[in-house]
This record gives structure tokens, C-alpha cells and sequence, in this order.
């Protein structure tokens, strides 16, 4: 059976479960859109390209993509209080969104109650605060578990938040393998770019790998981790590094896991990726494409992977905050669209756009409504999703795949030649790449090598000031005040020995912990009391 | 005196270090000494740091709203300390309408996203040492520029009347103007007649009709002064100077660094009378 066949075999049967959108696909002058366009006369079609849904991968991951269903709008949202939270998520799953991601405030991210001293002035800033599982469901009240799948952006401490999950959605009744999700879970990134880690690499290595084997037995629809290019890319670094960079440190979580003894087939389906998406438009086109074909590579070849769900990169993307401008905020609307369009047209599982004001500020309601109303334009107006990878084909993007991918492979085997991801972090290796590239790009917009426009060109003499989201300064007192009665109402006795138990269990390296910090997040300790026994026992990492 | 020594410093819990590690990097190539302190900074550690460290400076870097509470904590703790003399700049993701509370609190400027490394590093040095901006006051007034509908009509006040002596009438095609020059002391008027709709005399004269338009001040050096004014966030309206009447170099500066009063910088030739 030749490589067409099979796809059209996959075709037929992706369709009965999701059928396409529409019986037949045409343009305004109702001439045919097909599903799909091929150059079979190529002689490398197969071998770079494949089918949808077919190794290696270039194409997409679904034999239908976007003809059958849309890419997850999923927007980014949290701020101040649980409560306030709840109420945005309503308001945009009323608005048609179709995913939930949660923000956290920084506290929770490293591990801080409200009431610690260093959470002063950050309680509800970027995200929401919780402290303990009363948080988690206010944060999710009415919302069905079994229907809505959540995004969780937490890293150093994942393992307390999914807990804190599953015991809500133990409580709303819903089976534990019905939950669906992700957790960000990729601490590498952290290291090398975003700054919440708490623990050391190695125990931080075990606490994922102990995800991998808890998610896979209980929660088998989780995502255990995205493993993320998107900050490295905000931190500055180009398109073939971020991707580069991805995929190195998932490698460096592959190879952990097969050292803990996980099978490779058991936990790489779980895997998932998390991109940003810049101006450039034809390179971010080629970049999703290429980075699919390289992990589809490594995962075959190099990993020996057997599961074909093992060889798919399956990616959320999001636009790139740091070509937002504080100057004219509304241009943003046009380079998110633009953004957005690149990661459509690359692939993307899910997609979070960007609002206008987020160089300035969180988003205002408004400003949150026009940016996921930029992803309904393109997927209702403007027939982009009506035929898979359009961009196949075309000379210049497909020079451009194959040199992101080339660019990619030789970084990939200097951080090998370095010894691992771990390794090249540890040495700051990926730091100083990243900040070379973050220094030259701003020299060139400062000499206008660069336009960014509004910026350094097409400047407004008088900016106006929009109206702007406020996190109420109330709120840091309100949490401190709501946590410390917590600590109060619930058996003390019993979050002493749950602490106690994981205290414990953390001195032994192959004991998984996740049962233990469900036991105690049961109990309503809180994330400050769970990360402080682990840091006793782990230490705390203080940067290169 | 020795190189200009400066502590960037990330208080609170924002890991975005992206803008700090720039701008360390952009400082170090303007001569300075910078320290960096790394993530995750008490408000007292960096004021302590900075007193360690014996800095002329500290620039704080915040991108997760928490810089209402942290930035002024940072005065206080350097107050307490016997060191509230060490100014302190800032910059990240800071609305604008919190600016004038964070200034009220103690910190020198905030520069906000978009800002410039040559503006900052400027800033610093004027701070530091503020004859580093080094240039000579205007020699004179060189012309008060009026607007005129017509200089044919209005000439006879000035010479008549007045009983000044007329140098001249020139067209300057660069500002779409006729010009014509009066002598008075070591200044002159100038009038300025629009020579057509798009000239920005006309624009003047429509909005504001006739009257005093500019006045400008004789110097040396304009392009180095333009450099200097640039890199100290001057607005200016020309960055570059152009060719004006009597072959002079002009350039103008944004009326609202002049509180209202549009000045015209101009040099002229050595040797060309003026």
C-alpha cells in the first residue's frame, strides 16, 4: 500500500470521529479547496514531507488537521484573587474559548505562601494566588473538570498544583483518567530563562520523572509536561535556538525518565511542547514544521521509540509578548494577528493570542475579547484551516525548513558535546547564547537597523494612555488573611503528618512522591509548607 | 575621576532578567562598572549591596507589577542606611500613571519599555557628573522669528516706523518660507511669509494667525550639541541640522522642552556676518 493510500485509510477513519466542518470546502468563486495539495513527483516528498498525521511529521500531526477541528483557543488569564479568576474564566468560556490556562501568581510559582516575607508585593501581581486546596476550588467552581481541559503554567512546583487538581476534581466527582490537562512542569526552562525554579536540577529532575509515572497510571490524558521554548525565545534568543534549546532539554527529560525505568512508549505520548510565535512570518512557518520533523527524527531513530503517538510533537504556541510595544498599543492587535496567523499556518495545537496592552500591563477584559476574537477571525473568515499546510511546496519555506532544521541538529549536538541539557545550563552555556543574541537585537533597533514600528519609526508625539487592568492593592492583605484562617480551621495533627510522611519519603530517591503531596494537599497544607519540607531536604538552586 | 560604578538589581520574584542583563551589558560598553545581583533580591539586600559595592547608582528592573510596594522599599532601606544619597533609576513593565508616585517616593527617573540604552547611559553620566554634558551657552539671540500673512505688507512698520535697516529677503525652500531680516543691535527680526499652503508658517498662521513663531540662539557646534541632546532624551524636532537662511545651520527644538517656546538653534559660518 503506497504512503497515499495509508493517509487516505487514516482519513476515513479520523472523519467518523471527527467529522470535518463542512461537507465540501470552496472559495468565494466556489472553486474546490482539497484537503490536501501534493507534488508527488519529488523524489524526497515522503521522506521530508510525509502525510498528515504521518511520519515524519512536516505536515501536521492529525490526517485532517483544521478540516475537521480548530486548534484549542486557549487563553493565558489569572490575577488577584481565586475568585476574580473564576469569574474571567466563566466570562471566556461564555466567550466561546475552549480551553482554560491558569496564571499563577509568583509566590505559588516558587513556592511561597501569601503571608511569607518574600511574597510581599507579587500576592495576585502576574497571576492568581493559591495557598492551599481551598484556592484551587474557588479557582474552579463550576467549572466541569470532565469537560474543560486546563492549562497550568507551574513549574518548580507542578506536582503540588496537579494534586491540588485532581483533589478537586475527586471532589466534583469526575474519574481521575477523565482529567484532562497540562502542567508546564519543564523546570530546564526555568534555569535558563524564566527564573521559578526552586530546587536543584537533580531532585527537580525527580519530582518530573515521579509525574511521568503518577500521570501514567491515573491521569493518563494529562499532559505531564510542556516542554517550553516560548520564554527562552522571550529572553531573546533566535528561532533555531528556541527550538534547539526545546528540544535538547527534552531530551535531557526522555533520557531521565529511562533512567528512572519508565518505558519510552508509556510517557512520550504525554509529552507536549509549548512555542512562541515572532514577525517573521515565513520563518515561524518554517520553524513549527521543522521542529516536528526533528523530535519525530530523535524519538524514531535516536530513542527507538515503537508508539507512533511517541514520534508526534504536539505544540501549544503562543504569540510573543516581547515584540509587543508600549508605544501605540493597539499596532500589537496587528502583530498579533500576524503572529497567530504564523502558527496556524505551522501547525499548532492550541494557541494563545496576545492582548494589546501587555506591554503595559495584564489585559483588560477588552483588550483579552480582541485578542481571542483575532483567533475566531482567522479560523471562521479567513479559510486559512480549510486545507492542510498550504505552505507545503512552496520553494522558499521549504529551504527554510530544511535550514532550521539543519541549524537546529548542530546545536543540539554541541549541547550533547557538552554533556546534556543539564549540563550545558549548569555551565550557562544556553544563558550566554541567549544573551548575545538579546544584546545585538537591541543595538539594532537602537540604530534602526530594526524598525519596530511605532518604536523606533512612525513615532506618535503624544502617546495616549489606555485604560489599564488594576490588581486591587487590597487583595495581598485579604489572601494573607484568608490563608492564615485556613491554617487554622483544619486538623493541624494530621497536615503535621502528612508533612512529616513526605519529609520522609523525599530523603529516598526512588520513592515517587506525588501520593504523598496528594496526602498532605488533602489535608489543606499549604504549596509554602510542601516546598519548605522539600527544600530542606533538596537545598535550593541559586542561579549560575 | 574613576569609571561610574552601578548596581542593577532585581527586587521581588520576577525571573524576567531579559532587560537587566541588557542593559548591564549596554553600561559596561558605556565604561561604567556594573554589578549584577541576580533574581530574587530583598529590598534590603539590594541596599545593601549597593552600599558594599560602594555604587554611584542603582537601577532596578521590575516586570511583575510589584514595583509600587518594592521600588520605595529600596529608598527606605538605603535611608535607613545612611545611604539615601545613591540615586536610584528603574524601568520594566511600570504604567505611566505610576510614575509620578514612584518619583514622589524617591526614585530619580523610570524608563519604561522602548527606552533607549544611549538615552539611559547619558542619564547616568549626567547624574553621576553632570558637567559631562558638556556644552557652552548660546552666544546671543540670534533672531526673534514673526509670522507674517505678507512681508510686503507688513515691511513699512519695522523699517518705517521702527526705523530699522532691512538686511534682506531670501526665499529657504528646506522650510518653505520667505524670509526677510532686520537688524537690531546685535539681533534682528525675522519675518516669515509662507511661500505655500503646506509651509509650516501657513499651518502656524491658521491656527494661531500672526505673531511671534520662534526665537533663535546663536551657537557652536550644532551637530555635537544635536548628538548630546539626543542621547539626553531632548526632544527635538530636527535631529540633524538643515541649510537656513544666510547659509546657516539650523534645527529645531520641541517647544515643549521650552515650556511652550519653539527655539531655533543656528550656527553660521565662520566669517559670515552676524
Amino acid at each position: 500500500m503506497t504512503e497515499r493510500n495509508k493517509w487516505e485509510q487514516s482519513v476515513e477513519k479520523t472523519v467518523k470521529r471527527f467529522p470535518e466542518r463542512k461537507d465540501t470546502f470552496t472559495t468565494s468563486s466556489d472553486i474546490e479547496v482539497k484537503r490536501l495539495y501534493v507534488d508527488e513527483n519529488t523524489d524526497q516528498y515522503e521522506e521530508k514531507l510525509g502525510y498528515p498525521g504521518a511520519y515524519p511529521y512536516t505536515r501536521g500531526i492529525q490526517p485532517t488537521m483544521y478540516r475537521s477541528r480548530f486548534w484549542t483557543m486557549r487563553q493565558y488569564a489569572g490575577f488577584g484573587s481565586a475568585q476574580e479568576t473564576n469569574k474571567r474564566f466563566r466570562y471566556l468560556l461564555e466567550q466561546g474559548q475552549t480551553g482554560l490556562s491558569v496564571a499563577f501568581d509568583l509566590p505559588t510559582q516558587i513556592g511561597y505562601d501569601s503571608d511569607d516575607i518574600m511574597a510581599e508585593g507579587e500576592v495576585g501581581k502576574v497571576g492568581v494566588a493559591i495557598d492551599t486546596l481551598y484556592d484551587m476550588e474557588q479557582l474552579l467552581d463550576r467549572i466541569p473538570l470532565d469537560k474543560v481541559s486546563t492549562s497550568m503554567t507551574i513549574n518548580a512546583p507542578a506536582s503540588v498544583l496537579l494534586c491540588m487538581y485532581i483533589a478537586v476534581g475527586e471532589k466534583q466527582g469526575v474519574p481521575l483518567e477523565q482529567l484532562t490537562g497540562t502542567i508546564q512542569n519543564d523546570i530546564l526552562k526555568e534555569y535558563i530563562a524564566r527564573g521559578t525554579y526552586i530546587f536543584p536540577p537533580k531532585p527537580s529532575m525527580r519530582l518530573i520523572t515521579n509525574i511521568f509515572e503518577y500521570c501514567q497510571q491515573n491521569t493518563p490524558k494529562f499532559n505531564t509536561i510542556s516542554i517550553s521554548g516560548y520564554h527562552i525565545r522571550e529572553a531573546g534568543s533566535t528561532a533555531v535556538q528556541e527550538v534547539a534549546f526545546t528540544i535538547a532539554n527534552g531530551m535531557a527529560y526522555v533520557d531521565a525518565a529511562l533512567k528512572a525505568g519508565l518505558d519510552i512508549d508509556a510517557f512520550a505520548p504525554r509529552l507536549a511542547f509549548f512555542f512562541n510565535a515572532h514577525n517573521h512570518f515565513f520563518e515561524e512557518v518554517a520553524k513549527f514544521r521543522a521542529a516536528r520533523r526533528i523530535w519525530a527524527k530523535i524519538m524514531k531513530e535516536h530513542y527507538k521509540a515503537k508508539d507512533a503517538k511517541s514520534w508526534k510533537m504536539r505544540f501549544h504556541t503562543q504569540t510573543g509578548g516581547s515584540t509587543l510595544t508600549a508605544q501605540q498599543p493597539d499596532n500589537n492587535i496587528v502583530r498579533v494577528t500576524l503572529q497567530a496567523l504564523a502558527a496556524v499556518m505551522g501547525g499548532t495545537q492550541s494557541l494563545h493570542t496576545n492582548s494589546r496592552d501587555e506591554a503595559l500591563s495584564l489585559p483588560t477584559e477588552d483588550s483579552a475579547r480582541i485578542a481571542l476574537r483575532t483567533q475566531q477571525i482567522i479560523a471562521h473568515e479567513s479559510g486559512v484551516a480549510d486545507t492542510i499546510d498550504p505552505f507545503a511546496g512552496s520553494y522558499y519555506v521549504e529551504e527554510l525548513t530544511d535550514k532550521i532544521e539543519e541549524a537546529v541538529n548542530k546545536y543540539i549536538e554541541r549541547v550533547n558535546e557538552l554533556g546534556g541539557a543539564v549540563k550545558a545550563i549548569e555551565e550557562g552555556f544556553m544563558q550566554r547564547e541567549i544573551h548575545h543574541n538579546a544584546y545585538e537585537t537591541q543595538k539594532s533597533i537602537e540604530k534602526e537597523e530594526e524598525i519596530i514600528v511605532g518604536l523606533n519609526k512612525f513615532k506618535l508625539d503624544e502617546e495616549v494612555n489606555p485604560d489599564l487592568l488594576k490588581v486591587d492593592e487590597a487583595l495581598e492583605q485579604a489572601q494573607k488573611e484568608s490563608v492564615e484562617s485556613i491554617r487554622k480551621s483544619r486538623d493541624q495533627e494530621k497536615v503535621h503528618e502528612t508533612l512529616t510522611v513526605l519529609k520522609e519519603q523525599a530523603k529516598m530517591d526512588d520513592v515517587n512522591l506525588i501520593p504523598y503531596i496528594l496526602d498532605a494537599v488533602k489535608q489543606y497544607a499549604t504549596i509554602g509548607e510542601i516546598c519548605n519540607v522539600l527544600r530542606e531536604e533538596f537545598g535550593e538552586y541559586t542561579g549560575v | 575621576m574613576g569609571k561610574i560604578r552601578v548596581l542593577i538589581a532585581k527586587p521581588g520574584l520576577d525571573g524576567h532578567d531579559r532587560g537587566a542583563l541588557v542593559i548591564a551589558q549596554a553600561l559596561r560598553d558605556h565604561g561604567m562598572e556594573v554589578i549584577y545581583t541576580g533574581l530574587r533580591q530583598s529590598p534590603i539586600q539590594i541596599a545593601q549591596a549597593a552600599i558594599q559595592e560602594d555604587v554611584d547608582v542603582i537601577g532596578l528592573s521590575s516586570l511583575s507589577g510589584a514595583h509600587r510596594t518594592l521600588f520605595p522599599k529600596v529608598i527606605e532601606a538605603l535611608k535607613e542606611r545612611n545611604a539615601g544619597d545613591i540615586p536610584v533609576v528603574a524601568g520594566g513593565v511600570i504604567p505611566s500613571e505610576d510614575i509620578p508616585y514612584l518619583i514622589e517616593k524617591g526614585i530619580n527617573k523610570i524608563f519604561t519599555s522602548g527606552s533607549s540604552t544611549d538615552v539611559l547611559a547619558n542619564y547616568i553620566k549626567q547624574l553621576i557628573s553632570p558637567e559631562a554634558i558638556n556644552v557652552a551657552p548660546p552666544k546671543k539671540i540670534a533672531h526673534i522669528g514673526i509670522a507674517v500673512q505678507s512681508i510686503d505688507q507688513a515691511i513699512s512698520f519695522y523699517t518705517d516706523m521702527l526705523g530699522l535697516k532691512l538686511e534682506g529677503v531670501e526665499a529657504v525652500e528646506s522650510e518653505g518660507v520667505k524670509v526677510a531680516f532686520l537688524k537690531i543691535g546685535e539681533s534682528r527680526f525675522e519675518l516669515l511669509e509662507p511661500l505655500h499652503e503646506s509651509s509650516t508658517i501657513q499651518k502656524f498662521l491658521n491656527k494661531k494667525g500672526e505673531g511671534i513663531h520662534h526665537i533663535a540662539l546663536e551657537v557652536d557646534n550644532i551637530e555635537d550639541r544635536l548628538t548630546q541632546y539626543k542621547q539626553a532624551g531632548v526632544k527635538l524636532i530636527n535631529e540633524e541640522a538643515n541649510t537656513g537662511a544666510q547659509s546657516s545651520q539650523i534645527a529645531f527644538i520641541h517647544p515643549k522642552v521650552a515650556n511652550g517656546v519653539l527655539l531655533e538653534l543656528c550656527q553660521h559660518d565662520e566669517g559670515s556676518e552676524s
